[in-house]
């Protein structure tokens, strides 16, 4: 199914600035998900392997059937951690057909990699809490001493040898996606060549590097390969499409579902900051 | 701004056809017109020139007949349209020119009050006046030949030895209205009134208002209309520095106004005719028919209007005097009455005052009163918390207040009630304080409170599967997964979920669902720009449809209706959310710091008479920390009214106390219930507050409370949960921490109620019969509320966002129908046809204890004591979907920013 466009400002300079991270994350969800036609009704979705959480009996064993709002619940939450978390220059957006698979890019805006693009998935255990780190996977394996070359795999596990529930979290994962590229390490390496190039031929690398971003980039409009409504592509500025669109985002403000505008009366509070004391900010004659 | 938008429109063409207009001869030509006036006028000044000033009736018929004509046609009168009106205002026409040049009204009421005013010619010149601002095609006030002999007229009305006889007041509050809603029109009239008045009468320079001021509180049209005319001099005194000054330093306004309301709340009755064994609060409905108190209700509207539009000056001194002139000295004392009776209803009152209040200073003057405002030692507050421990319809009453209080968001409220005593955090042992704000990121804490449903009342639900076959779990679990998936995509499919088992939510939840008979998933909104703002709430990543979900169909009846739970959860986190993003601080246990903040009140120590009369129950606390100083002051100044109000209400209330007494048997203060807090805990101990041990007591007693109770109860447990702050949060909702051993966690407690029922079913064979006929009943009870149109909320709000952002809990809806007493029986009666299938019916057994003839009275009370815990163990396995579905949204919400900007 075709897409409509997905605008991430590819040119913003000032988006490295935390001021408007808030408005980033989830309005770039937003703008997708505001294009996106309604899907088809004869789209099915595939489900990934039945083993999925099939929740082993719980406690007494009774209340099995809750097991799926756990697993669900369980990635729900660790996406909003994730849009708690700001993260500078990643997006990620969970595909439509499997809760377990993230879509996700990346923006680098300085260093050797400056300028890349790079698209990527995130692959969840199915016994996601429980299981081992989730696989993070370049669209197009970029030349990286941590990335494998022909799979695109990021080497994740270095940095989360054992994934522990409540400690580990998958804003961590994408976090440390970033940091690669701006601090590159080159022990045991995915892709050995990268990883000499490093350390021997500096200028050869980042030749190498700069062709990849290139190469990468160039790609940067092609279709998904995936084929998910969730999935996300990449169109060439227009002003048709994407002005509203950035007003909008840079407008938005949300809301409760069912606010409903003109409510005045919330936010009730007349506690100094700092104070505990009810009452004791200074009554001022508007309210 | 609705009082004055409605009172606007009220303009001379809606009044043209009053009998009090004479006929006009002549429309047609000005020139004509002007003709006929200086007739009239001929006719007049001859005999105003007479010197002799005892003149005859002849002369007064001639000058009022003359006068009625002239003044008809000077109303008629269009303004000239000549073409150099460019200088100072609209042209004038001819008559209205006569009529200035030659001082001819000043001329005729010098002549009136000359000859002495009777109140007939008052009458007839208060009508005439009334007639010509009400109808003039031209704007008159402003010209001093029409202002000064209206004031002179009403400075008549004024004088303390003509006075305005009550005759008139009609007709002279009919006039003041139409002086003011002319003046609301043209502000310099509102100026001119109050420059030019000082002249002409000394004191009173604004006596518009001050004969305006006595009828605030009269009953019916007069009093409205007064009221509305005030309104328009409140709200052109916003802008007018002086006037306001003048309201509020040389005019009775703001003590009338706030003292009337005490002499109204006086006459209140002392006990509410109750209609059912679910009343709880007062609605609409309940009070409309109730004279007195629809009196007391428009005056406290009309409070709320001042408030929201009069100037600031005002506005702080009617607020002074609504807390020292009604609130301390007659809303404290009534709320401490003795009698059980006059406690329900001051109760009741306050619920419904505060649900009525708009305006947010009026809210705070309410608030402060009741968190801060101490009456014999105790705040009202804790006089407050203390009746939640009663066992009777006071409980009822007490826990409707709180839900309302809860219900506002209020960051004070929330401090006092539960905070401060969970700010320090020596709540939670130590290791445990960076617990605080995790949130329930793998479902660990749901399962535990879902794994808290007994096991008797899951068997229950497997057998009423077969019933279901048709509408197994997971197709319904589908149908509102599906609706929420396709809501984001803009598709609408509509799919009203049916209510087949007794979610607490499906019963209660009618109202807020808005749209009737969905009952939930098929009406939430759909537009897709609200969708966008519902953050991870647009991921559910799982798909509806897929296989492993089929895996497990059918054998979960019993918990259908957990999605419904789920969607709740979330919408009402947000809204809460929402609404308490303006904090001063998000309490989460670093802020503010656990270290810094003030101890918080010990437990009371024990005191015996306590144990015997929880409805006495009183703090011991020494010093009234929390009080400020300033409070203290004016609580001095006030006590003076303060005790010469008391003095006479006892007196009422004393002689009305015997009467009750002896009419009904439940007059009586005794009630058996469950201590209100750990006596004998020492102070050092960890305490979470009253307000917490006094509802964890009686959730504890669960299987005691009668149905309304619990589900009142649970509702503002519900509610409680619903708040974001992660002290409140993990107090409630995380079952993993650790708490102090002196503080009862919720999830010992709901371990204990499980433990409960356990036994009661084990103890009772025919427990699973019961448990689903009681369901049975809640459903049909449900459903028939929920067909019927949600469309008795109270009207008194004039916000709809306002009813919104308070609505009712889920305990209101339940117990709405008693307000219906047709509707009742018609619930009762469908319920009865639905669960009479077998022999041993529940309700004849439960509900009819007294029909079976051979009852005893021992009978009856086990027959309750059974109804009262099977609908408890319905209540409660509800609940814990409840909790478990809010713990899994928390951990999926996201904190709204701070609002840093003026709203829209």
């Amino acid at each position: 199914c075709s897409l409509p466009p997905f605008d991430l400002f590819l040119s913003r300079p000032d988006e490295e600035q935390g001021g408007h991270a808030d408005q980033k994350t989830s309005p770039a969800r937003t703008s997708h998900k505001k294009h996106l036609p309604p899907i088809p009704k004869n789209a099915v979705p595939i489900t990934k392997p039945a083993s999925v959480g099939t929740p082993s009996h719980l406690a007494n064993g009774t209340h099995a059937s809750y097991g799926p709002f756990y697993l669900e619940y369980s990635l729900m939450a660790e996406f909003t951690l994730v849009i708690k978390q700001k993260l500078p220059g990643i997006y990620v957006q969970p595909s439509y057909k499997s809760a377990l698979m993230w879509f996700g890019v990346i923006f680098i805006r300085h260093g050797l990699y400056q300028d890349g693009v790079f698209k990527f998935t995130v692959y969840i255990p199915d016994n996601y809490p429980d299981g081992e780190c989730p696989k993070l996977v370049f669209d197009t394996p970029v030349f990286h001493p941590l990335v494998d070359p022909v799979s695109g795999e990021l080497d994740v596990k270095r940095a989360f040898t054992k994934w522990r529930r409540n400690h580990n979290h998958i804003w961590q994962v994408l976090m440390y996606a970033r940091t690669v590229f701006y601090k590159i390490n080159t022990a045991e390496p995915l892709n050995p060549e990268a990883a000499v190039l490093y350390e021997k031929d500096g200028q050869l690398f980042k030749s190498k590097v700069v062709d990849g971003v290139k190469l990468c980039n160039s790609h940067l409009f092609d279709q998904p390969k995936v084929d998910d409504p969730f999935a996300i592509s990449f169109s060439p500025w227009n002003p048709a499409v994407h002005d509203e669109a950035k007003e909008r985002m840079f407008t938005f403000k949300r809301r409760p579902e069912e606010h409903h505008k003109g409510a005045q009366v919330s936010g009730l509070s007349w506690v100094k900051p700092g104070s505990t004391q009810p009452f004791s900010k200074v009554d001022s004659p508007q309210s | 701004m609705s009082w004055l938008s409605r009172l606007n429109p009220r303009g001379p063409g809606s009044r043209s056809n009053r009998s009090a207009a004479p006929s006009s001869p002549c429309t047609a030509d000005p020139e004509t017109c002007l003709m006929v006036f200086e007739n009239h006028w001929r006719q007049v000044s001859w005999v105003l020139e007479q010197r002799d000033t005892s003149s005859f009736s002849d002369d007064l018929t001639a000058v009022r007949n003359n006068t009625d004509q002239m003044l008809c046609l000077l109303a008629e009168e269009r303004p000239a349209e000549s073409a150099d009106s460019g200088s100072c205002g609209a042209p004038i026409g001819p008559i209205l020119e006569l009529v200035i040049t030659e001082n001819i009204l000043e001329r005729l009421v010098q002549w009136h009050v000359r000859r002495g005013l009777d109140p007939d010619s008052q009458g007839a010149l208060l009508k005439l006046f009334e007639m010509l601002i009400g109808q003039s095609q031209q704007p008159l006030l402003q010209h001093t030949a029409v202002l000064h002999p209206l004031l002179r007229l009403l400075g008549a009305c004024a004088d303390p030895e003509l006075g305005c006889p009550p005759a008139l007041e009609n007709s002279l509050v009919l006039l003041l209205n139409q002086v003011c809603v002319s003046m609301a029109r043209q502000p310099v009239v509102l100026e001119m009134l109050f420059h030019a008045a000082p002249a002409q009468q000394g004191s009173t320079n604004l006596l518009i208002f001050s004969l305006l001021v006595p009828f605030i509180h009269r009953d019916g049209a007069i009093g409205q209309q007064a009221r509305d005319a005030l309104l328009l001099v409140m709200a052109a005194s916003a802008s007018h520095e002086a006037v306001a000054r003048y309201i509020a330093e040389n005019s009775y306004f703001c003590p009338v106004l706030a003292t009337g309301l005490s002499a109204l709340y006086s006459s209140l009755p002392r006990k509410i005719e109750v209609r059912g064994d679910d009343w709880h609060a007062l609605r609409r409905e309940d009070w409309m028919g109730v004279s007195s108190l629809v009196l007391f209700m428009n005056s406290l509207e009309f409070c709320n209007a001042v408030v929201q539009v009069v100037h600031p000056v005002v506005r702080s001194q009617l607020l002074d005097y609504l807390h020292n002139g009604f609130l301390v000295p007659v809303m404290g004392p009534a709320l401490h009455k003795s009698s059980v009776d006059e406690m329900i209803a001051s109760t009741a009152y306050l619920d419904l005052f505060l649900r009525s209040i708009t305006e947010t200073s009026l809210l705070r003057t309410f608030l402060r009163f009741i968190l801060l405002h101490c009456h014999d030692n105790d705040t009202i507050l804790d006089t407050l918390l203390t009746r939640i421990s009663s066992n009777s319809r006071l409980c009822m009453v007490s826990l409707s207040l709180f839900r309302t209080l809860l219900s506002l968001n209020c960051e004070d409220v929330m401090l006092q009630l539960i905070l401060r005593f969970l700010l320090p955090c020596t709540h939670v042992m130590l290791s445990q304080r960076r617990a605080i704000r995790e949130t329930d990121m793998y479902g660990k804490s749901a399962n535990k409170f879902l794994s808290l449903i007994p096991e008797c009342c899951r068997l229950n639900a497997a057998a009423s599967a077969e019933r279901d076959e048709d509408n197994p779990f997971w197709s319904k679990v589908f149908e509102t997964f599906i609706v929420i998936k396709t809501i984001e995509k803009s598709v609408n499919i509509s799919t009203p979920p049916r209510h087949s088992t007794p979610s607490r939510l499906s019963f209660f939840m009618r109202q807020q669902s808005g749209g009737g008979g969905s009952g939930g998933g098929g009406t939430s909104t759909s537009t897709n720009v609200d969708l966008l703002q519902s953050g991870p709430s647009g991921s559910h990543p799982l798909s509806p449809d897929s296989p492993k979900h089929q895996t497990h169909t059918e054998a979960f009846d019993w918990d259908a209706g957990y999605l419904e739970y789920l969607k709740d959860a979330r919408r009402d986190i947000e809204l809460c959310s929402w609404a308490c993003r303006d904090w001063s601080a998000p309490y989460d246990g670093e802020n503010p710091s656990p270290n810094t903040s003030p101890p918080p009140p010990a437990p009371p120590s024990s005191n015996p008479s306590v144990t015997l009369f929880p409805e006495h129950f009183s703090f011991q606390r020494e010093g009234n920390s929390n009080t400020p100083p300033n409070q203290q002051r004016e609580e001095a100044a006030a006590s003076l009214s303060s005790e010469q109000q008391e003095e006479e209400e006892e007196q009422r209330s004393s002689a009305l106390d015997q009467k009750l007494t002896d009419v009904r048997g439940d007059g009586s203060v005794m009630g058996v219930c469950s201590p209100a807090r750990p006596l004998n805990q020492p102070a050092s101990q960890p305490y979470t507050g009253p307000f917490m041990v006094v509802l964890f007591a009686k959730l504890e007693n669960m299987l005691q409370n009668s149905l309304y109770v619990n589900i009142l109860l649970t509702g503002i447990v519900a509610q409680l949960a619903c708040y974001p702050q992660p002290l409140l949060r993990s107090f409630l909702l995380n079952t993993n921490m650790v708490f102090q051993p002196s503080v009862k966690s919720l999830i010992q407690v709901l371990g204990s109620v499980k433990n409960r029922i356990e036994a009661f079913a084990a103890s009772h064979e025919d427990f699973p019969s019961m448990l689903r006929k009681a369901q049975q009943y809640l459903v049909a009870r449900g459903k028939l509320d929920w067909a019927d149109s949600p469309a008795a909320v109270p009207p008194l709000r004039r916000s709809d966002s306002l009813i919104k952002s308070r609505k009712p809990s889920l305990g209101d809806l339940i117990l709405r129908h008693t307000n219906s007493p047709t509707r009742a029986r018609h619930a009762a009666q469908l319920a009865f046809a639905h669960v009479r299938d077998g022999g041993q019916s529940l309700h004849s057994a439960l509900f009819r204890g007294g029909s079976a003839g051979t009852s005893s009275l021992e009978k009856q009370a086990e027959a309750l004591r059974v109804k009262n815990a099977v609908y408890s163990a319905v209540i409660f396995c509800e609940f814990l979907k409840e909790l478990a579905a809010l713990a899994q949204e928390h951990a999926v919400t996201l904190p709204f920013p701070q609002n840093q900007e003026a709203e829209e």
